[in-house]
């Protein structure tokens, strides 16, 4: 598990706090190679570990990884999917079924396609969730071929949709198939992390990766920030702290300080569009780790 | 423990049956959906019954509310019928095609002590809601204008198949997308005294308006400029900007942060002559469930708190809603009215 882990929100224009800044970032990003620079920077600051949601923009990022090997020999993996805007807008446009035909079948050639069709069967409709949920992952997954994977998070919206529905099954299926298909750890974003901790301990899937909103300003951790402390102090999982700066509303030094005091806490998602912000950030977190996590976890 | 059925299991279907389900005095036990699909998973995976017909869901004994999340065509039918069952009935937005069906659905709701909620969830965000404190305080004076803007990549491409593409269905920017905003001017300023000016744009849908401009007038002498979109490409996801100028000052809002001006200190605290910033973080409270905003699972947790009696409910109501279905409604004649007189649009 790393424990520094450079997360790529900022690259589609997502801000929680402001929409201007989010504008910005969404012009400054406009073109693939300015989202490389930014990686470029990281990894030459010493980065190797990027979480990626499976936007359409990864997957050309992806590319000039398989590219350049020798370049980014190195770098460690940990996709989300699936980017949920992508979805939401398919199903907006065509229906919750013709947006999954659309999933499943776009953008192949015709035998990958074909071979899609015979594990699939000819149309969702003939399938049930499971089933589905693990050809999802599968396409999603496409854009990483050949890369070095450490862990597969489900992305927070299906993550917590899934929670509140319950779905035990499709939990355990989305486990086993990270597991059997890529030989990486199942890992979960989500906005509800002590809820969700207890649920996967239901669910019988053992010693999770959960990443979720950690912040000082107790920002997008629900049910509340002592519920948090607590399931830190109390629960056997992998907790990963994202958000620690609640998106700029709280002073970098006094966000990482908060963060790192925390028990257990195994490693920290950040993003960060400057090569000072970068430099800052993961110096501030070693720092603060040096005898506390990092000796922990021996990384 | 309050029992739920939800009719219609597409995506605000499933949202609700989430943040419901989460919720400690609540079990939703049934489910209604047009695709055997859904019904199959729903009855697998999700341990709901699951039912093609809401009329023999609806009469299944022990059942205290119903959510209706089907297209908007068929919204009026499916409460009557709720109401018909003496349920709770929270209905997605917009109420329904029309202020006839709306009127009907009220007068069905004299006399028997039901909560009724539509799904107008833009009144449970952090931001506007603290807006609509300011705008009360009247720190800004007399109103003299408004702006709001809503715009999204809802529809890029023409859909044949959606039931958003579809008028008679409910579909179009106007009923399906800029109904919210068309809501939260009568949340934070109050429904015009007239519109006019309206012109509907089609972008990319054959049958269908995707943009929508329209002037309010006020007799007061209140103006405000109303533009929707859910055809620009150039947003991730649907944004709200609001700004209104009064006499003593301004507000700018959209849904993650505010800043407002005044020509003189407001006697509330924290506020200063001048301009003053606040952002969601500043405020918002955590919910006890969070998917895919604070808003969602305020709006559901309200709807449980008036049946549970905890809260008093009005909020979003269906009378709250039908005002809305009026103005969409006067929006829709007066663009009608509009191309009939000018025949130089194109």
């Amino acid at each position: 598990m790393d424990s520094i882990i450079f997360g790529d929100n900022q690259f589609f224009g997502i801000n929680h706090v402001s929409e201007d800044k989010a504008q910005a970032l969404a012009e400054r990003f406009k073109d693939v190679r300015a989202i490389l620079d930014v990686v470029d920077t990281a990894y030459d600051c010493g980065i190797r570990a990027f979480m990626f949601n499976t936007h359409d923009r990864v997957a050309e990022v992806c590319d000039h990884f398989r590219a350049n090997p020798q370049r980014y020999k190195d770098i460690r993996l940990y996709p989300s999917m699936p980017y949920a805007h992508k979805y939401a807008n398919a199903v907006n446009e065509k229906g919750m079924i013709g947006a999954l035909n659309e999933f499943l079948f776009a953008d192949r050639t015709a035998r990958q396609a074909f071979s899609t069709l015979v594990r699939g069967g000819w149309s969702v409709i003939n399938r049930d969730m499971v089933s589905i949920m693990g050809l999802l992952v599968d396409a999603e997954m496409r854009m990483f071929r050949g890369l070095n994977i450490k862990a597969i998070f489900l992305q927070n919206i299906v993550t917590d949709l899934l929670l509140g529905l319950e779905a035990k099954d499709v939990f355990r299926a989305f486990a086993e198939h990270v597991r059997t298909t890529y030989g990486v750890d199942p890992a979960f974003n989500t906005m509800n992390m002590p809820r969700l901790v207890e649920f996967l301990d239901e669910c019988g899937i053992s010693n999770p990766i959960v990443c979720s909103s950690i912040n000082k300003a107790g920002y997008f951790m629900s049910p509340g920030a002592e519920k948090y402390e607590e399931t830190l102090c109390s629960s056997s999982f992998r907790p990963i702290a994202m958000s620690v700066l609640a998106s700029g509303a709280i002073p970098a030094e006094e966000a990482i300080d908060y963060v790192c005091g925390l028990p257990n806490l195994q490693g920290i998602v950040f993003g960060a569009s400057s090569k000072a912000h970068i430099i800052e950030t993961r110096e501030l977190i070693l720092s603060r780790w040096k005898e506390g996590m990092l000796a922990r976890t021996g990384s | 423990m309050l029992r739920g059925a939800i009719i219609g299991l597409g995506r605000m279907g499933l949202t609700h049956f989430s943040i419901l389900n989460s919720h400690p005095d609540v079990r939703v036990a049934a489910v209604c959906d047009t695709h055997a699909f859904v019904r199959k998973n729903a009855e697998q995976y999700l341990g709901v019954k699951a039912f093609s017909d809401y009329e023999e869901m609806l009469a299944e004994p022990d059942l205290d509310f119903a959510v209706v999340a089907t297209p908007t065509a068929k919204h009026k039918e499916a409460v009557q019928c709720a109401l018909r069952h003496k349920l709770h009935v929270f209905v997605e937005k917009p109420f329904t095609l029309n202020p006839q069906e709306g009127s009907e659905l009220l007068s069905l709701l004299q006399g028997a002590d039901l909560i009724n909620q539509v799904g107008y969830v833009v009144r449970f965000n952090d931001v506007f809601m603290q807006v609509k404190k300011v705008l009360d305080s009247r720190a800004m004076g007399e109103l003299i204008s408004f702006r709001i803007e809503m715009n999204g990549p809802t529809v890029l491409h023409d859909s044949k198949s959606s039931w958003r593409s579809k008028v008679d269905a409910g579909g179009g920017c106007l009923y399906d997308f800029a109904s919210h905003a068309v809501d939260l001017v009568n949340y934070l300023i109050g429904p015009p005294d007239k519109v006019t000016g309206t012109v509907f744009r089609s972008i990319h849908s054959a049958r269908v308006e995707d943009a929508v401009c329209t002037t309010y007038l006020y007799t007061t002498g209140l103006w405000g400029n109303f533009m929707v979109n859910w055809s620009d490409a150039s947003y991730r996801k649907p944004m709200y900007r609001f700004e209104v100028l009064g006499r003593n000052g301004k507000l700018i809002a959209d849904s993650h942060s505010y800043k407002a001006f005044f020509t003189q200190k407001p006697t509330f605290d924290g506020f200063v002559a001048g301009w003053n910033q606040r952002h969601i973080t500043d405020f918002a409270k955590p919910v006890r469930f969070y998917l895919r905003g604070f808003e969602f699972t305020r709006q559901l947790d309200y709807f449980v708190d008036c049946m549970q009696g905890k809260s008093q409910c009005g909020v979003s109501s269906f009378a709250s809603a039908l005002e809305t279905d009026r103005v969409i409604a006067r929006i829709r004649d007066n663009a009608q009215g509009e191309r009939r007189g000018e025949k130089w649009i194109a």
